[in-house]
């Protein structure tokens, strides 16, 4: 089978993942020098950045899920069956790395800013599309599972790609007080650049491998809830 | 041509309705009366720095009153299976939706006659600039209207409908929110040098991007 194929992915990616994990980790700790002016503390950022850069690819990744369930749905079709569960895997590994995000930023920012959180764009993005995958996963666990519930969900995801436009673009011109911050000011060392490309790489890897097993784990359960309902209706006749 | 009458007919019942029972609009405004009250006494302790305050608070009030009306929206339509019968006609989905969107903007504009008033008594605000300051309450709650629709249609069977709403609908609308306090902060003459232009512009794109986003997502979901 060659779908299961692909979908068995899984435990290898995980394999992958975590070796990439530790290679990140030995990066950013033995390899990559101790930044000039912020110290040991900087070493949040590549954590940091390789968890939000997978945060808003998971979350397009979720809108594009969720068009394509609303294009292809109908009783059964298979392809729904796997962009719905993809837009479920998303969102959860999104909200994840959100937290991550939204945890190690304002360490990071209290080094270098000093103060926990400010309303620049970045920031204010992120925690909009935190609060959108939360809202996403709300629908899922309260407005049913059946085929309207998932719509509804799929609706959002995707109803939230021009929305988070505007609101990027809205906070952009909100303030215009706030400094800009140039991220990537000091990662022309070889060994931050490492360090940085290897996380980026790293939390890209356990997304990934978290989106690919919870999909699948997803798919199982619908199977095992069609499985139990043929089983009901087997008995009552 | 018959699509704007079918608009027209549901918008008419809608409205009737809605004139003989008030079931959407006198919770819409005593809801919003009573947050007028409750931010009076939450912010009023320092009478110097209402303007400052003032335009959140109109649009605080706006965004909470209209999710009563979203609330309340599609009930009508539920109760006796009248969605499915209003799809059965030869009415299209965008007829339909354009005039529940058209309905709940109506709706919300009333309350606003009433609200808004009211806070600028309350607070003692001056509007120095009333085309900015009503466009931007019109223009918001156009995209206000479209949003709640579209999701108030979509969670019409959902259990826990009152509460899913506003955590979908408040994220979307985070953008008019940012807009409007923009626009209307610089309408009662808070000393901001930023382009009221670009603002109403702003909400004028939004709700352009948003109607054509909401109308075929609608269209999308309410399938039988």
């Amino acid at each position: 089978m060659n779908k299961a194929n692909i979908i068995g992915a899984g435990p290898i990616l995980a394999i992958l993942a975590t070796a990439a994990v530790l290679y990140a980790l030995y990066a950013v700790f033995f390899v990559a020098p101790i930044e000039a002016t912020m110290g040991f503390v900087q070493k949040i950022f590549y954590f940091h950045v390789g968890s939000a850069i997978n945060m808003m690819l998971a979350f397009a990744l979720c809108g594009v899920a969720g068009l394509v369930f609303l294009v292809t749905e109908r009783a059964g079709s298979r392809v729904s069956r796997v962009v719905d569960a993809i837009g479920v895997a998303t969102a959860e590994v999104g909200v994840t790395l959100g937290a991550i995000v939204l945890v190690t930023g304002p360490l990071w920012a209290r080094k270098a800013w000093g103060t926990w959180w400010t309303w620049e764009p970045r920031l204010t993005l992120s925690l909009m599309i935190f609060l959108l995958f939360l809202a996403y996963l709300a629908l899922r666990a309260f407005a049913g599972s059946d085929r309207f519930g998932r719509g509804v969900a799929a609706g959002l995801a995707v109803i939230g790609l021009p929305a988070l436009y505007f609101i990027h673009f809205a906070v952009q011109r909100w303030g215009g007080a706030h400094p800009q911050v140039v991220y990537k000011g000091g990662l022309n060392v070889p060994g931050m650049k490492l360090a940085f490309f290897a996380s980026v790489l790293a939390m890209s890897l356990v997304s990934v491998a978290l989106i690919v097993i919870r999909a699948r784990q997803e798919l199982n359960n619908r199977r095992l809830d069609d499985l139990f309902l043929s089983l009901d209706a087997g008995e009552g006749t | 041509m018959s699509s704007l009458r079918h608009f027209a007919v549901i918008l008419r019942k809608d409205l009737a309705m809605e004139f003989r029972t008030r079931d959407i609009l006198y919770p819409m405004a005593l809801f919003s009366l009573l947050l007028v009250v409750v931010f009076s006494f939450a912010f009023l302790s320092d009478p110097t720095r209402v303007r400052d305050y003032g335009p959140g608070i109109i649009w605080v009030t706006v965004l909470f009153a209209s999710t009563v009306g979203q609330n309340r929206l599609f009930d009508r339509e539920r109760e006796n299976g009248c969605l499915w019968a209003m799809l059965l006609t030869p009415a299209s989905r965008s007829a339909i939706f354009a005039a529940k969107a058209t309905g709940h903007f109506l709706f919300t504009v009333f309350m606003e006659l009433l609200t808004v008033p009211l806070i600028i008594l309350f607070f003692d605000l001056s509007v120095p600039r009333p085309g900015p300051f009503l466009g931007a309450l019109l223009l918001g709650t156009l995209g206000l209207s479209l949003v709640g629709t579209l999701f108030s249609a979509m969670l019409m069977n959902a259990r826990m409908k009152e509460v899913l709403l506003p955590l979908v609908t408040f994220p979307l609308l985070m953008p008019v929110v940012i807009a409007g306090v923009k626009v209307t902060s610089l309408a009662v003459g808070a000393p901001l040098a930023e382009d009221v232009s670009m603002w109403l512009r702003f909400l004028i794109g939004f709700d352009m991007i948003f109607a054509v986003a909401t109308l075929l997502l609608f269209e999308r979901m309410i399938r039988s």
